[in-house]
């Protein structure tokens, strides 16, 4: 697999786990509490930067556990069987986004069982500093494991792969894009757009993102079958 | 209100049901119009307005729902600010 191609999958693994929205709705929360309890623009500020960077942290800590336990059991060398299981579970995961991502009601109510949801409801309105923010981050990123694994170990699959010069900057670039979206919002809503204005928005397009991730995932899973095994079975890897 | 004692029936009916609080109602409304961006002098007289009318439809009943409480603020708070309304009904959907 040459670099380009690395960098391809990586940055769409990286998009899809951008365009899972468990982060973004407790950020959405977190915001809503804090003007909601009269805390000043920069503390709110503080607050939501601290969380980002919780999500942000955690990301690169799973990324760089997952590419570690591999590396340490493949080394460079991963089998076709691990490679048939990755495709497999990219595309299986791809359908049960399509299914159950989102729950059949108003709003952008997700999966996520409704003790824990509360839990992290509760959290965000209880939450008074940036550490608290930062380890709510940490934690949104855990209750998204179900379905963010998929995208992290294929990328931790391909940079295990690439040259050592180049895995740190696969690590940094999956961890930037994968946090696009959260990042996005924080800069709108720092920027005076209203909480009301996004979270329309992000009712009113839920059923397009829902499809679109789980198509990507779908996808991707295609295009990493046909990179890795065909081309192996081909002769041309 | 006349000064009687509300029930308020949790969601669902699975928690215990709990005496009306003028105060979580107005914290409520309040912080749904501040997270909506309006002004805190504007928020708060839109929150006494909608805390009078919600306290005027409570008058005549001795238990409602939560979810009813719920729906008749937002109702209310929706002919004055539709965006705040829009977050107060919708702020347990969020997640």
């Amino acid at each position: 697999m040459d670099i380009y191609t690395s960098f391809a999958i990586i940055t769409l693994a990286a998009l899809v786990h951008a365009s899972f929205q468990l982060s973004v709705s407790v950020l959405t929360l977190l915001r809503s509490h804090a003007i909601g309890s009269k805390k000043s623009h920069t503390r709110t500020l503080r607050l939501t930067f601290g969380y980002v960077t919780g999500v942000g942290v955690m990301t690169l800590l799973i990324l760089t556990f997952a590419a570690t336990v591999l590396q340490r059991f493949f080394a460079t060398d991963v089998p076709a069987l691990i490679w048939a299981i990755t495709c497999g579970l990219l595309v299986g995961v791809g359908f049960a986004v399509w299914i159950f991502y989102y729950r059949g009601e108003k709003g952008t109510s997700i999966w996520l069982p409704r003790s824990f949801a509360r839990h992290l409801s509760d959290r965000s309105k209880a939450t008074k500093d940036s550490a608290e923010a930062f380890s709510l981050g940490l934690t949104s990123v855990i209750a998204e494991l179900v379905f963010t694994a998929a995208p992290v170990l294929v990328s931790a699959l391909v940079i295990i792969q690439m040259p050592a010069e180049w895995q740190p900057l696969g690590v940094a670039v999956y961890a930037a894009i994968s946090l696009i979206t959260l990042f996005s919002i924080w800069v709108a809503v720092s920027a005076g757009h209203r909480m009301s204005e996004i979270q329309k928005w992000r009712e009113n397009n839920k059923r397009f993102l829902q499809f679109a991730s789980g198509s990507a995932l779908a996808i991707l899973g295609v295009f990493v079958y046909v990179c890795t095994l065909m081309s192996e079975m081909a002769g041309i890897a | 209100m006349s000064g009687k004692s509300v029930d308020i029936v949790k969601r669902g009916g699975r928690r215990a049901t709990e005496a009306f609080e003028e105060k979580k109602l107005r914290a409520s409304i309040l912080a749904a119009c501040l997270s909506a961006g309006t002004p805190v002098g504007h928020a708060d007289a839109l929150t006494q307005t909608v805390t009078n009318a919600v306290l005027d439809w409570l008058d005549t009943r001795p238990e409602v729902t939560s979810d009813d409480l719920r729906r008749t603020a937002a109702k209310h708070l929706s002919t004055h600010h539709p965006d705040a309304a829009y977050l107060y009904e919708h702020h347990r959907n969020i997640l």
